[in-house]
């Protein structure tokens, strides 16, 4: 048993920036080759290695490349250059209620959803109650999703996924919704998780919750990863960056 | 090995995607899943109209069934050739379809095109179980004996379909022209397939033109290489004659969906990485 929950080994992604992007085959013959594009390194040999039990903050201004990273992490995307290596389950948490059908009920996304995520039928079934318990939308859950509030969708959509129960968990920014409530009881549930040696790889933009959450992070900038270690250091060393030319 | 395991563990999501196109389909329809019925039928009015009536065409009475009623003649070809065109128009839709999925989380992508060409097989399998009770009723009851091949054969055309929708899954991400030039595609391949119209037509033409332009091809045997010819021809023989096909429509059907299915496979296996970014 490794101490290390994720190893970034010199990873690099290029994205093609497209200046005129064929998408119809007219305009692919008419040029006589695909696209005219651009190469742009959105992460620059990142390494770093994440510790099990660990929570983990990406950090950086936008288009720093934290997102990229994620789904890189997620298998999403792949690096060009590098190898990410995951110890344990990995589940993604870029968005909730992937695959959600408007249509269909509550619990009816529950099971499409939970097996989107990787979960089996039988898991599902033995989870059931509480995914509908942690979502908290009440009589609701046999109505069709489209009926939802946005905070019931978020919530019901969080709540399958916590319940995937990986090693290893990747959010981005997504406890930026739902209300104060809904936000301290993901609180909660990430200290739970962590109680249990779980780790989390989480992406925010307010220092606060990183403050708060991470025992460590990593600062990207730019596809560059500027520093990486224990938290505080590292966020401290981020806002001085970014208040730098001000004060 | 690994990629077969990878997909096995996958057969749950299969069933889950598929469920929800098929419940998803006919939510808050009155006729729900008689909708399926609707579209055959109407064209199977239509195309009766036209061609038996307007135009005379008059297949063969089936041998040795001794039927002889065009509409469940046109059915017999009509059913195969509207599952398969909606099932590859479905199918090469389905990674643009659920972009957001794709660019969200991670599964094994083939699940959407299967996914999209299961929840069309579904509505076709309802659809030819009522053409089976319709053949009963008709009298030609015979058709009990050929239903495990129906099924069989079913399952083939259904392979050949996915093979063609993952190949264009594909290429529709980087080209949306695919979809609709398919579209045209699509209704000029079904009238060169004998469907609404029976294969003794072109055959007498064939015969009496002899090659084409100097050549030994005949009209004939351009038509034969239609796959799609020779699957028309194996569910009229099992269904409408009530006999065993051609040996050699079997195997091209057989070598047709096996060629297919593992060309469109390779294609897809070598470019569903770059799909998230791509579309």
């Amino acid at each position: 048993m490794s101490d290390i929950a994720v190893s970034v080994d010199h990873v690099s992604k290029r994205f093609r920036l497209y200046h005129e992007r064929n998408q119809s085959l007219k305009s692919a013959i008419m040029r006589g080759r695909k696209s005219v594009y651009e190469e742009f390194w959105a992460l620059n040999d990142v390494s770093f290695e994440v510790p099990r039990g660990s929570t983990f903050g990406l950090i950086g201004s936008n288009g720093s490349g934290k997102s990229t990273l994620l789904k890189c992490l997620t298998k999403i995307y792949f690096p060009e250059k590098g190898e990410i290596a995951a110890y344990g389950k990995l589940a993604g948490l870029l968005e909730v209620g992937s695959g959600f059908h408007p249509e269909l009920s509550g619990v009816e996304n529950i099971f499409l959803n939970g097996s989107i995520l990787g979960m089996s039928r039988k898991e599902i079934e033995r989870k059931r109650d509480a995914i509908i318990d942690f979502a908290d939308v009440g009589d609701y859950i046999d109505q069709p999703v489209k009926n939802y509030s946005s905070g019931m969708y978020v919530r019901l959509g969080f709540a399958i996924a916590i319940n995937v129960d990986p090693d290893i968990l990747v959010v981005d920014e997504v406890l930026a919704v739902g209300d104060q409530q809904f936000q301290d009881k993901c609180r909660q549930k990430f200290a739970e998780m962590k109680r249990d040696g779980k780790t989390v790889i989480l992406v925010s933009h307010s220092m606060d919750l990183v403050e708060q959450m991470c025992d460590e992070a990593a600062w990207l900038q730019k596809g560059d990863l500027k520093q990486v270690g224990p938290a505080d250091p590292t966020i401290a060393a981020y806002l001085d960056y970014v208040n730098g030319p001000q004060g | 090995m690994n990629y077969l395991r990878e997909v096995f563990a996958s057969r749950e999501l299969l069933a889950n995607l598929t469920l929800r196109d098929i419940r998803g389909q006919y939510k808050r329809t009155i006729l729900g899943q008689l909708w399926s019925l609707v579209n055959p039928l109407a064209a199977m009015l239509v195309y009766t109209i036209v061609f038996r009536f307007l135009l005379r065409a008059a297949p063969p009475p089936g041998d040795p069934s001794g039927l002889d009623i065009f509409p469940v003649w046109l059915l017999c070809g009509l059913l195969p050739w509207s599952f398969f065109s909606s099932a590859v128009m479905g199918g090469m839709g389905s990674i643009v379809g659920n972009a957001g999925l794709v660019q969200k989380v991670y599964f094994n992508r083939i699940v959407l095109p299967v996914s999209t060409i299961g929840a069309v097989a579904f509505n076709w399998l309802f659809e030819m179980a009522v053409l089976v009770v319709v053949l009963l009723l008709v009298g030609g009851w015979h058709v009990v004996f050929f239903l495990p091949a129906v099924v069989v054969l079913m399952f083939f055309l259904a392979m050949f379909a996915a093979g063609l929708a993952m190949m264009l899954s594909i290429a529709n991400v980087h080209f949306r022209d695919t979809q609709y030039f398919l579209g045209i595609l699509f209704q000029i391949w079904m009238y060169l397939t004998p469907i609404v119209y029976p294969i003794s037509i072109v055959q007498s033409l064939s015969d009496r033109h002899g090659g084409i332009l100097g050549t030994h091809i005949t009209l004939m045997q351009i038509f034969e290489t239609n796959p799609m010819f020779q699957y028309v021809s194996a569910f009229r023989a099992l269904m409408y004659d009530q006999r065993i096909p051609d040996w050699q429509d079997i195997v091209a059907c057989i070598l047709w969906a096996v060629a297919a299915f593992a060309i469109g496979l390779a294609v897809f296996r070598k470019n569903e990485k770059g799909l998230a970014e791509a579309l």
